[in-house]
């Protein structure tokens, strides 16, 4: 279970390390949307634009929702916020404990030196 | 864990840098110091820390840290350790995420500075809980991570 999990966090970052999928995500955090009309949005082609949204729906950021004729896109921010919630705790968790290391290395070196005087 | 499952994991990390005017031998040694550990693990929140260390490769270690609502518990072994350039121990903070993490801490020197980078890996079992607010901020916090290398 882990092991899926971590897979599926890997498949986030790839999918959200390229402007032009970060920019299909933006534009459908507004409002769900055809495929056809993102890709007129987009100045690339309509294949390029499809192998985007595949991998966007792989990393399950989005899902695709088959409307008669209409493939219809929807948002699905679950994993992107699972993992930025994790990033983000660690991040300032780490920044906090390197700034009480740095404190606490320091404060033991000079009270070390004035020992030694 | 295996080193493919390392590898396929090395894209998703947090990564903090700090340079401190400090050596890398007492920068190193305050990380397996119990001693040491209590003083600097101990995030504004937490009334005291506990650690119990065995500072050797496959040893263990605890961290108990005292909050107001409890005591908060984080554990792991120690994988790698290289005085006084690198140190790699497993991290699992019960009980919201049981699950197995990974943290690098690399000492770079530079002249009579140390760097200190850590790398922490793997995302944790819990789910946490997802909102579609806030969203374009995290996209952009993303992008800026990207472009550093971070992560992707």
């Amino acid at each position: 279970m882990g092991e899926y999990q971590s897979r599926q966090l890997d498949g986030v970052f790839n999918a959200l390390c390229d402007p032009t999928r970060r920019a299909i995500l933006a534009r459908l955090t507004d409002a769900d949307a055809r495929v056809t009309e993102i890709a007129a949005d987009f100045p690339i082609s309509l294949n390029s634009i499809s192998k985007h949204i595949r991998m966007l729906e792989r990393a399950g950021l989005l899902r695709r929702s088959i409307v008669g004729r209409d493939h219809v896109l929807t948002l699905n921010a679950g994993p992107l916020a699972d993992a930025q919630a994790w990033i983000e705790k660690y991040r300032r968790f780490w920044e906090g404990r390197l700034d009480a290391l740095e404190a606490y290395v320091m404060k033991k070196n000079s009270t070390g030196k004035r020992k030694r005087k | 864990m295996n080193a493919a499952v390392t590898n396929n994991l090395a894209s998703a990390a947090v990564v903090v840098r700090r340079t401190i005017a400090a050596s890398a031998e007492d920068l190193f040694d305050a990380w397996l110091d119990p001693e040491a550990l209590a003083q600097w693990m101990r995030p504004g929140t937490i009334i005291s820390t506990v650690a119990r260390v065995e500072p050797r490769v496959g040893g263990n270690y605890e961290i108990t840290m005292q909050s107001q609502s409890g005591p908060i518990v984080t554990k792991g072994v120690y994988r790698h350790i290289e005085r006084p350039k690198r140190l790699v121990f497993t991290w699992i903070s019960g009980p919201a995420e049981n699950q197995e993490t990974l943290v690098t801490v690399d000492f770079v020197r530079l002249d009579k500075r140390t760097e200190v980078i850590v790398t922490h890996e793997q995302l944790p079992e819990s789910a946490m809980p997802s909102h579609r607010n806030g969203w374009t901020s995290g996209l952009e916090h993303l992008d800026e991570a990207c472009q550093k290398g971070l992560i992707g």
